[in-house]
């Protein structure tokens, strides 16, 4: 009674919560049509979009959408099999364990005639199921570990739910080896369906199944014998082969009573069964209480962005639409981190310690942007990673949740923009000094530096005459009062070095940082040296020197 | 013209930017060819802005020319296979003149005396003859036969510019010489020449500049700058300072590339296509041109084919060595673009004398490609290796330029030659037709 009315409870507090992240959709702003609709409308327009959908051929684009990108997560499979292995490991295996495990009680009258939970196949596929969902989720972590090297985006409730996802699965393990030892579960069911007075064939009952199946450890009650177990076999044949398999099946649980078995005495006593139940259940309950408030809400989420971005992409749509999309895109995140392993100017972390540089860290400031939950100082960073992107829309081909990155980059720009936030102050103010790559000590840097081979091959540079022709042109240049103080070094210089075998030297200097490849010195080289292709590689160089700086705004989101 | 499915048609190919293919450039659009120039620019700006005509001859004995058509003729005489006698007296002054009007009329006025060379300072402190010089030099010639007290101003973190070396080296001379160093307005660290024009045609940094210069100014008659007023609103920048200093100003050359070339350049590439030259700056020509019946089919482009231009005729005016015109290979001298051959010593043991310094240059230097009566690059045997192609500029052989000071009046007078002789040549074909 009680577990029920916690789980009704629990069911209460996901659907309420659920509601509020959709209603959230149509209250969020962020992109420069924010101010014109109110939430009322954008529902009503979302509405309109729909049922016209109905009527168009864009609606076979969304069935096709369904099928690859939802049920088969063809996205995930087009970035990596592995990964793609282990969220289809997660995925299905806790879905069908939810529907024939969890909601066993409705679902399983209407889809097996002959469901009992302690039964193979069922017991069987039980195991299974726990076993893709714990390998997939142990998986998914080493990737993730490995992909955002260090750099750690996920929030608590991120992290609760992986956590509790384990403490269902291990505790449902537990519990059912836990079942598999307890002499208590055996005398009730002893009682409950063998109605037996007669103690010796309960005996030889018991010493049946701990001859057989090693279940239910008997205390003290002698050797067994010959006809003993034909008595026992018979009682099992008779009261409990109907609705019991052979425990061995569970090739999770089984080995697990086996590491346990010699503490069954102790368990019983204490009726660890019941409390691995509690845990269990509660567990449960919680997970789903708290699904609209972590990264399980993707469940909803990334489907229907998955759904809207098979339209096209945000700014194809009707102006009044494009808010809804894009607080839509935000929730779809699943904090995954693809977006910044590909992230054209991911490297500019290196030198200038603000996550808000990486996509997958700017999200959650623009998250807070478009809720008004954003700090002045968070305001300043978020501006300068807005100000560092190219919008060059590597991360949107990439996602697999489908979100139209690129387009919220642009967006909130717009947005910091119209609240007068100075976005290139931020980056005329910022002097790297201390954070400034220094110079790599020869032989103590983690790695040689990279080299392409232009900057070994004496044959690129040595037709330089020093002529400053580079200089003269270079824009980086121009926009400067005083080059060697911004700069350290303007490219005829750095040439020189190369000229002088001096390649190390050339490595420290902010010229290679504020290049902006735009290849006026190379075009203009009487000589025809590349000069933009050197600082291309030196800079490249010098990237594999640096260590990254410890990160500065990690974990607090 | 033989139907090719080339991407540009013309009757002229102009290859070069230097100062020898931009004249050739001028010179045939003044007269109404269809022309196409390709070539990267570069070159033009190490050109001095000075226009030698001629300064030294003989090399070997060093001796200098205050008439430079003197000169010329005794040159003619000496040196029979040298471009200026093949081009003849008289084309080379009317070549000088259009091509200092077309600068007049530009808006990058030039300065001479018909009948004699003009005198400039060089950074480095010497006395150099050449025979026109920008207006913004003009007045130096003046100052140099009166002596009279004068201001030469430089700068910290200009390179290869110093007053105080210039005034040591002249003071012997010219006792009211002086020098002094002020800051430049509104940049720091390592000065170039192009920023600091380009930052003198802003008003502000003019102003600053003349009071800068003002306290130190005293009983000075003249005022020497570093060439650095401006680079396309020079006359402006110049006359504002030299209005507000109130003496005459002149300015001195610099090291190369100077704004001196820098402003050639820009007055070219801003003007020749506005008189209809298909300019292909930036580019090159790839490899060695087809012959596609009488025409020249030709890719161009940056480092990969762009395009491809086929030319009626062509011009090669592509420099020597650092023009890559040349190629100076282990053994052998080789002509980069056409494979022509190079008239050159008979092995590389004999490219230099013994002495660096030799007073009369090196055989070396008189390398290059020798030309018909028509500018034609010849063979061994004398005859034209292409009926409509024509060589212009420092690529010719039989004349040491830098040592005869005659960079700008041989590119300049080559190339109104090569023009000419092109529209003689076309004018004895049958008259063609651009297919498209």
């Amino acid at each position: 009674m009680f577990m029920s009315s916690v789980a009704s409870i629990a069911l209460g507090i996901c659907l309420t919560g659920i509601l509020w992240r959709i209603g959230r959709w149509f209250r969020s702003r962020i992109g420069p049509e924010r101010a014109k609709s109110s939430p009322v409308s954008r529902l009503a327009a979302v509405a309109r979009a729909l049922f016209g959908l109905c009527f168009r051929a864009q609606a076979l684009k969304l069935l096709a959408a369904f099928l690859w990108d939802i049920l088969f997560q063809g996205r995930l499979l087009r970035q990596s099999r592995l990964r793609w292995l282990g969220h289809m490991a997660v995925c299905y295996g806790f879905l069908l364990l939810i529907l024939i495990h969890a909601l066993d009680d409705w679902t399983a009258p209407y889809l097996f005639s002959d469901y009992a939970p302690t039964m193979d196949p069922f017991r069987w596929w039980r195991n299974g199921l726990a076993l893709l969902v714990l390998g997939g989720v142990l998986g998914m972590l080493i990737g993730r570990r490995r992909r955002a090297a260090g750099i750690h985006t996920r929030s608590w409730g991120d992290r609760l739910a992986v956590a509790l996802m384990a403490v269902i699965v291990l505790s449902g393990v537990m519990l059912e080896s836990a079942q598999i030892l307890s002499p208590t579960i055996f005398a009730d069911m002893v009682e409950d369906y063998m109605g037996a007075d007669d103690p010796a064939e309960v005996a030889a009952l018991q010493r049946y199944w701990a001859a057989e199946f090693g279940a239910v450890p008997i205390p003290s009650l002698g050797g067994a014998m010959d006809d003993d177990t034909e008595a026992g076999q018979a009682a099992h044949e008779a009261y409990c082969a109907s609705c019991h398999s052979r425990p061995q099946s569970a090739f999770l649980s089984y080995p697990a009573s086996r590491l346990l078995k010699p503490a069954a005495g102790w368990m019983d006593t204490y009726r660890v069964d019941d409390w691995l139940w509690v845990i269990h259940y509660l567990a449960s309950c919680l997970a789903l209480a708290i699904l609209p408030f972590s990264q399980f809400f993707h469940l909803v989420a990334t489907p229907v962005n998955l759904m809207a971005q098979a339209t096209g992409p945000v700014t194809s749509g009707a102006p009044v639409l494009r808010a809804t999309r894009r607080a839509l895109g935000m929730d779809a995140c699943t904090h995954c981190g693809v977006c910044t392993t590909h992230c054209s100017v991911a490297p500019i972390y290196r030198v200038i310690p603000n996550t808000d540089i990486l996509p997958s860290a700017k999200l959650n400031g623009v998250k807070r942007l478009a809720t008004r939950r954003l700090s002045a100082s968070q305001t300043k960073t978020l501006a300068e990673g807005s100000a560092i992107c190219t919008l060059c829309g590597r991360c949107t081909r990439v996602c697999p949740s489908g979100i139209d990155l690129q387009d919220l980059w642009q967006a909130s720009r717009e947005d910091l923009t119209a609240s007068r936030v100075a976005i290139l102050d931020v980056r005329e103010a910022f002097r790297p000094g201390g954070a400034a790559p220094s110079l790599p000590p020869p032989g103590l840097a983690g790695s040689p530096p990279a080299s392409l081979g232009l900057t070994d091959r004496p044959e690129v540079f040595w037709a330089c005459v020093q002529c400053t022709t580079c200089t003269s042109v270079c824009p980086v240049v121009a926009a400067s009062d005083d080059p060697q103080g911004d700069l350290d070094l303007t490219p005829q210089q750095i040439m020189n070095l190369m000229r002088l075998q001096l390649k190390e030297q050339a490595l420290g200097c902010r010229m290679l940082w504020d290049c902006v490849t735009c290849y006026k010195c190379q075009e203009h080289c009487p000589q025809d040296v590349k000069v933009a292709d050197i600082l291309y590689e030196l800079r490249n160089a010098a990237y594999q020197g640096v260590m990254p700086p410890q990160p500065m705004a990690a974990d607090n989101h | 013209m033989t139907p090719t499915r080339a991407d540009l048609h013309c009757d002229l190919l102009v290859i070069g930017t230097g100062m020898a293919g931009m004249a050739a450039a001028l010179f045939a659009a003044r007269r109404g060819i269809d022309t196409v120039q390709v070539g990267m620019t570069g070159e033009i700006n190490f050109a001095s802005g000075l226009l030698d005509l001629l300064g030294v001859h003989p090399v070997a004995t060093g001796q200098t020319w205050s008439n430079p058509w003197e000169g010329i003729a005794r040159l003619i005489v000496d040196r029979p296979r040298h471009p200026y006698a093949r081009i003849g007296m008289d084309t080379i002054k009317k070549s000088l003149a259009e091509f200092v009007a077309f600068l007049n009329d530009a808006d990058l006025p030039y300065r001479f005396h018909p009948e004699r060379n003009v005198r400039v300072i060089t950074p480095v402190g010497t006395l150099k003859t050449t025979y026109a010089v920008p207006a913004t030099m003009a007045a130096a010639d003046d100052a140099i036969t009166r002596r009279p007290p004068c201001l030469l101003v430089d700068f910290p973190g200009l390179k290869g510019y110093s007053t105080h070396q210039i005034v040591g080296a002249l003071k012997g001379n010219w006792p009211a010489l002086r020098g002094v160093r002020v800051p430049f307005p509104g940049l720091e660290g390592e000065l170039q020449t192009e920023r600091m024009g380009r930052k003198l045609e802003t008003p502000g940094a003019r102003q600053q500049l003349v009071e800068a210069i003002r306290p130190y100014l005293g009983d000075a008659r003249f005022v020497g700058l570093p060439a650095v007023q401006g680079i396309a609103r020079t006359r402006q920048v110049a006359s504002d300072i030299q209005q507000a200093l109130g003496v005459p100003v002149f300015e001195i050359p610099t090291m190369l590339p100077a704004i001196t070339g820098l402003r050639l350049r820009e007055c070219f590439e801003r003007h020749l296509p506005q008189m209809g030259v298909g300019a292909r700056y930036q580019k090159k020509i790839l490899s060695k041109p087809q012959v596609v019946g009488k025409d020249f089919l030709a890719a161009v482009g940056g480092e990969a084919p762009e395009m491809t231009v086929q030319a009626g005729a062509a011009i090669l005016a592509s420099g020597r060595f650092f023009g890559q015109g040349l190629h100076a290979e282990r053994h052998a001298v080789r002509e980069t673009i056409f494979d022509l051959p190079v008239y050159q010593p008979a092995n590389r043991s004999q490219w230099h004398h013994k002495e660096l310094f030799d007073n009369g240059g090196h055989p070396i230097h008189h390398a290059g490609l020798t030309i018909d009566d028509m500018m034609r690059p010849t063979d061994k045997t004398g005859r034209y290796v292409y009926p409509n192609l024509f060589a212009a500029g420092s690529v010719l052989a039989h004349q040491d330029w830098i040592r005869q000071k005659c960079g700008s009046g041989l590119a300049i007078a080559s190339a109104y030659a090569a023009v000419r002789a092109y529209v003689k040549c076309r004018g004895r074909t049958e008259r063609r037709t651009p297919v498209n």
